[in-house]
This record gives structure tokens, sequence and C-alpha cells, in this order.
């Protein structure tokens, strides 16, 4: 098959837009719900905590993930994805209503709710996996992205299913171990989901963005299929035999640090001279990703629930929401720009599309919710609402200021 | 033996530093040197996009039978690239640190994800294809980004 490589083979502008702009929608949601439940953090059992985490895994970072996967699959690897532009909205609306309908049943124990938003997930997730297994068969391996990119979907699949297994067994006592199912869930969707996906991106855009050396060979070669095994050999180990849990904690956690330490070490080396807003987040992102990796550990051998609490905020706030804003202050603005050049239309630059100071302070402010998300995870109501408050704000502004780009496109589009 | 995909790759990291540069420059700001950085990067950019246009893709093309295809969607990217280069030139001229930030930004976003397209589709493609030449066209293209007269 032979690639295109033009940015004709993806849907239209508007589609991963639609999903860059419903996801903020979660994440306004999970600050909402904070507000409501300002004690939420206090365990990850919460029917709260359990709804919040599911509005930004499933909302704000799936629904991401998703959309720019509809963007980056034709033109990075080359995949040729049929009808994108017609099944990506049905994607769209599945996965939407899925993790709407998932938190919903989660918050309120809801069995119903659980099971449709499981069965809508999976319905997405699958036609998603098989547009794109179709789209990718007998691309190239460039630079080995398409091999990790691969193992991230499989990553998905495999996170997926065993989220299905516990929404069976919360609503029909399907015997799963539930504790050991949803450690597993959590690992697959941290590390073999969300932690390939990013690295499969990072090889290719830390390097190129930033203007640094590129990531050690034995890293970008080895990382994502070493973590994938672990996760693997986790997996049997935690199922079959009675394996210990900070054992493998520790090696998962490893293998995250590891990537953290090395992207962090790139950001150091880069040449660019003024290092922006997007530069500093995905700092953050790391350090955060650091830092959720040793809670995570201490976590497995600690009786004290804020450990894991902990891990969870920094690996999913701190880790996941930072690298995606980042990116979406880069994609959103670049694909305005792209749609209008193509049209032969006078684009304005990046920064008119998206100026810096708004996308700054809503960086800042989302810098700021972090440090009072885990002083939420300790059950206190009033810190709670403070951070319900601000991780409603922040998603706010994050969606103001992406509908700002939108509303520059169309200027753009309608003046010609 | 190295292939095509690591020489070029390897220029698109020189163009790059180049790239860079004139930033630290536009940091102090000493605006005549931002200017003879931005022109030994204009300078790189055009003998990465001649080697390419003159050299690899013709034979690319025979050799595929493809002229619609990549290569034609890559030159058009060439001419959006030399276009956004002359702005950030004209903001420059300007002095004009915002507006060459704004051009720059786009400039950079438009290379890498060409670059992108070219590392990890287009040049392996190249390697498949012009296998039995490479040792010849990586000579001639390596003369090409040097500036030696063909």
């Amino acid at each position: 098959m032979n690639p295109t490589l033009s940015y004709e083979a993806t849907p239209p502008f508007r589609v991963p837009l639609s999903f860059f702009l419903l996801a903020c929608l979660f994440g306004i949601a999970a600050g909402v719900l904070l507000v409501i439940e300002p004690r939420a953090l206090v365990s990850r059992w919460t029917p709260a905590a359990l709804a919040m985490t599911h509005l930004i895994t499933t909302g704000f970072m799936l629904l991401v993930m998703l959309g720019a996967l509809f963007q980056v699959l034709p033109v990075v690897v080359g995949a040729r994805l049929p009808a994108a532009g017609r099944v990506a909205p049905a994607v769209l609306v599945l996965c939407g209503s899925g993790a709407a309908s998932l938190s919903w049943g989660l918050g309120t124990a809801s069995t119903l709710f659980m099971q449709a938003g499981g069965g809508l997930l999976a319905a997405a997730i699958a036609v998603f996996l098989a547009l794109a297994g179709w789209g990718s068969r007998g691309c190239a391996d460039g630079a080995g992205s398409t091999r990790d990119l691969r193992l991230a979907l499989i990553g998905l699949a495999i996170t997926t299913a065993l989220g299905v297994m516990l929404v069976l067994a919360l609503s029909r006592g399907l015997a799963v171990p539930i504790l050991q199912t949803t450690n597993l869930h959590a690992a697959w969707g941290w590390l073999g989901w969300g932690g390939i996906l990013l690295a499969a991106t990072s090889w290719v855009v830390v390097p190129m963005f930033q203007i640094t050396p590129p990531y050690p060979p034995g890293l970008k070669r080895y990382w994502a299929a070493l973590s994938f095994a672990l996760l693997i050999l986790w997996s049997i180990a935690a199922l079959a035999a009675d394996a210990p849990q900070w054992a493998g904690t520790t090696l998962l956690a490893g293998s995250a640090a590891a990537l953290a330490l090395a992207t962090l070490g790139l950001l150091r080396r880069t040449r660019r001279a003024s290092p922006d807003a997007s530069f500093r987040t995905l700092q953050l992102a790391m350090a955060a990703f650091l830092g959720g990796a040793l809670c995570a550990v201490i976590a497995s051998i600690s009786a004290q629930p804020w450990w894991a609490m902990g891990a969870g905020v920094l690996v999913l706030h701190g880790g996941f929401v930072s690298a995606i804003s980042a990116m979406l202050y880069k994609i959103v603005p670049f694909l305005a720009w792209l749609h209008l050049t193509q049209a032969r239309i006078k684009a304005p630059n990046m920064k008119r599309l998206s100026p810096d100071s708004p996308v700054r302070r809503q960086l800042l402010l989302h810098a700021l919710t972090l440090p009072a998300l885990l002083a939420a995870a300790s059950g206190n109501a009033l810190a709670g609402g403070v951070a319900g408050t601000l991780l409603a704000a922040e998603f706010t502004w994050l969606l103001i200021n992406l509908l700002a780009t939108t509303a520059r496109w169309r200027r753009a589009q309608a003046g010609h | 033996m190295s292939t095509l995909t690591d020489l070029l790759t390897h220029d698109h990291r020189q163009c790059d530093a180049a790239f860079a540069s004139i930033e630290h420059h536009l940091r102090q700001p000493d605006w005549a040197a931002a200017d003879n950085a931005l022109a030994a990067f204009g300078r790189a950019l055009e003998s990465h996009f001649g080697a390419e246009e003159e050299i690899l893709f013709p034979r690319f093309e025979e050799a595929t039978g493809m002229t619609q295809g990549p290569t034609a969607v890559m030159r058009e990217e060439h001419r959006e690239m030399r276009a956004a280069l002359a702005r950030m030139a004209a903001a420059l001229a300007a002095h004009d640190a915002e507006e060459y930030g704004g051009e720059a930004e786009t400039l950079l976003i438009l290379m890498q994800q060409h670059n992108m397209k070219e590392e990890n589709i287009l040049y392996p493609l190249c390697d498949r294809h012009l296998h039995g030449e490479r040792e010849h066209l990586g000579l001639s293209i390596g003369h090409r980004l040097e500036g030696v007269p063909q």
C-alpha cells in the first residue's frame, strides 16, 4: 500500500476538533463533581472518585487521544483510514455517551448505566481499533513509532476488556478478583495504553518540536516492548499466583520513571532559546510521572490510602492532562492554519490563532490545580472544594481558549 | 552502509539547529546576527529541498511511476515552507519580534510534521525502491547538501 502523505487522507478539521471540545466538558464535569462531593478523593473506591477517574480517563483523555489518532495515523504511519470522515463521528458519539454513562453509573452505583457505559465504550474502541488495524496493515515501521503505536492500541484493547470484566463483576456478579483486576485495569490503562502511546509520540515529537537530541536508541527500541512484556508477566503472576503487589508495581513504576527521566534529560538539552508554556508543562508532566511512580510503589506497601490517590492524581492530572493540554495548544492552531492554507486562504500565523498569554495563564492555573488536588486526596472537604473549583475552571478555560482559536479560524474562512 | 533515511534525517537535524540559532540571537536581541542566522537557515533549507526536488524525488518517481503521489505532496509542502520563510524574513526586516515568533512557530510545526512524514514513510520507501543505487544517490545528495556543484 502506498501512502499519499496528504492531509486529504485525514478527516476534516471539525472531526478532531469536536473530539477535543467535547473532551473538555468531561474535565469540567470532573471538577463540578469534586465540588459537589469534596471528600471524594479520600479513597480510590468512593463512587465519586471512581466517577471522576473515568470522567478524566474515558472522557477527557480517551476522546482527545482518539481524535488525535484519527489525524495522526494517516500522516505519521501512512495509514489509510477508510471512511474516517463518517466513522469518526460515530466513534465520538459512542465514546462520549459511553464515558458519560459509565461515570454516571459508577458515581450513582447504577448497574444499568455502568453496563450501558461499558458497552458503548467497548463498541467505540472496537470500531476505532478495527478501522486503525485495517488502515495500517502493511505500513512500514518508521523509526519504531509504528510498532509502539500498535502496542499501545493492543494495550487499549486489554484495558477495555479488563474494564468490561469489572463492569460485569459489579453488575452481574461475574466471578473475578475485583482488587487484582482493578489494579491490572489501571496498570494497563496507565502504562500499556497511555504510557506507550505517549512514548510512541514522544520518540518523534520531543526531539523534533523541542529541538533536542534524539532519545537513546536502546530506550527507543526496547522501552515499549519491555513495558508491554512486563505488563503481561505481571498480569499472569497477579491472576495465576498470589504474587506480591509491590514487586510488579516497582518494575512498572521503574519503567515509567525511566521514560520520564530520559524525557526530562532531553528537555534540558533543548536548543530552543525561550521555552514556552507548553514546554514547561511537558516538564511538569514528566516530573509528575516520576512522583506518581514513586507514590504507586509506596502505595503497594503502605496501608495509608493517600499514596494510591496521590499516584492517581499525579499520573492522571499531573502527567497525562499536562501532556495532553500542551499538545492541544500546538495541534489545534496548526490544524486550523493547515486547513486554511490548503483551502488557499491566507491564514493568520500560529500565535495569532492561539496567542501566548491566555495559554500561559491557563497552563499556570492547571499547574496550581495539581497541589490542590493532592491536598484534596487527604479527604479534607475545604481542599476538595477548592480543588474541584480549580479543576472546573482549568478545563473551562482550556475550552474557551480552544473555542477562541476555532472562532479565529472561522473568521479567517468567512473573511475570505 | 548508511541509508538515504539516515543521511537526510541527519540533515533535517542540521536545519533544526540552524532554525534554533536565530531564536538565540533574537533573545538578546541582536537583529544583525539574527538576520545572518536566518540567511544561513534559508540556505540550509534550500539545499535540502534542492537535493530532494532535483535528485531524490525524480529518481523515486521514475522507479515507482508515482508522480502524483507522496512526492507531489512533499513538493507542495516545500512551497508552503518557502512562503513561511519569506514571511519570517519580512518580520525580521521590520524588527517585529512578535510577528517573527508567530511565523517561526508556524514554520517549525509545518517543517516538523513534514519531516515526520519523510523520515517515517517517504525515506524508508526510497531506501526500499532505490536499494540498488543507494550509494550513488547518497553521494550525489551529500554533494548537493554541501553545495558542491554537480
